[in-house]
């Protein structure tokens, strides 16, 4: 690829100010590194526990599944069906945010009501219909907590493409782009000064010339 | 050589702003085990404004692991410095408690040093997977 030059005044005190820029940008990519790694490290944590969640959630919903047809082929369709119309949620969804190295990440905090313990009370109902709720009921929260991953996967990767841009911006524009700048004012600087000695010496030669003539 | 008026100051400014923007998720002030557990929706204000909210479970692993007084004492969320260019993390430490809450999640024991407690990045996801939200990174030159 090639380099462009940013030549804004061919000057020393350019040359100085490009040096402390490629300075600055240097010690930035250090950083922008550290973050990728660190984004990299908690995406890859978050594949893993989403996983792990996803298959545990396929085990409790085939197990809540199993539950509802066991309840409706003892009790039958309108039993549970009037089980499920009285029957309230006694939890509440609280989302709030957290932060992961500069990304804000969505939270979600399932919170059962304290006056009511279950879906179902047992007196009215079958411990069948009963386990099929409980079951139900993991199912919600860990749907939630699939939820909470899933989005903070997305983010997540969203921010390390961001991050893979500016950390290759400076790795294959910005760093080369200054470095090449200043390599050609140090030699524009270098050939300035090679053609002052040159002057110098050319002078001096006329003048040993004069003098000699003047003998 | 093709020569070019470059966009120098858009540069600098946007570096400088790449490394605000990374430390814009600090808290403004940190809040101890102790308030936070009093709290509905126990949560910390950051630099930026947004909210950073802990998970009622993480605390309450961490009111189990400690007494009342280390409860008073540690201040969350705990610190992760990142340092460039260094393959060691430090967690900032001033009393000493965080030291036992990371030997718990690391089961193994951590030393407290003058700058805090180091910790290796081969243990971050270990300290991570167990303190999702009472850790926050801070990156430094």
């Amino acid at each position: 690829m090639a380099v462009k030059i940013h030549v804004t005044r061919p000057t020393k005190i350019e040359l100085a100010r490009l040096k402390k820029r490629l300075r600055l940008a240097k010690r930035i990519q250090k950083i922008i590194k550290d973050r990728l790694s660190i984004l990299v490290m908690e995406f890859l944590q978050t594949v893993r526990e989403s996983a792990e969640v996803r298959e545990r959630l396929q085990k409790e919903y085939e197990e809540a599944y199993k539950a509802l047809s066991l309840s409706v082929g003892y009790h039958g369709y309108a039993q549970v069906e009037q089980s499920l119309m009285v029957s309230s949620m006694p939890f509440s969804l609280h989302a709030s945010t957290r932060n992961v190295a500069g990304v804000t990440l969505p939270t979600f905090q399932m919170e059962q009501d304290r006056d009511s313990s279950s879906w179902f009370s047992p007196a009215e109902d079958s411990s069948l219909i009963e386990y099929a709720s409980s079951a139900a009921q993991r199912c919600l929260s860990g749907t939630v907590e699939l939820a909470e991953l899933q989005s903070a996967l997305e983010l997540l990767g969203d921010e390390i493409n961001k991050v893979k841009r500016v950390n290759n911006a400076l790795e294959y524009s910005v760093i080369p782009g200054l470095d090449a700048t200043i390599k050609y004012l140090s030699m524009k600087f270098e050939e300035r000064d090679r053609e002052e000695v040159a002057r110098l010496k050319y002078v001096k030669l006329l003048i040993e010339k004069r003098e000699a003539y003047a003998y | 050589m093709p020569t070019d008026q470059g966009p120098d100051d858009v540069i600098a400014r946007y570096l400088g702003g790449e490394i605000g923007a990374m430390n814009a998720q600090l808290p403004k002030a940190r809040k101890t085990l102790t308030e936070l557990l009093h709290e509905e929706h126990p949560r910390v204000v950051c630099l930026d404004g947004s909210e950073h909210s802990f998970k009622i479970d993480e605390l309450k692993f961490l009111a189990s692991i400690l007494d009342d007084r280390e409860r008073n004492e540690l201040l969350l969320p705990m610190i992760i410095e990142v340092h460039s260019g260094r393959s060691e993390l430090v967690v900032r430490s001033r009393r000493g408690v965080e030291a036992k809450v990371l030997a718990r999640v690391l089961d193994m024991p951590v030393s407290v040093e003058k700058t805090g407690i180091r910790i290796y990045r081969s243990q971050l996801g270990s300290v991570r997977r167990a303190l999702k939200t009472a850790t926050q990174y801070v990156f430094t030159l």
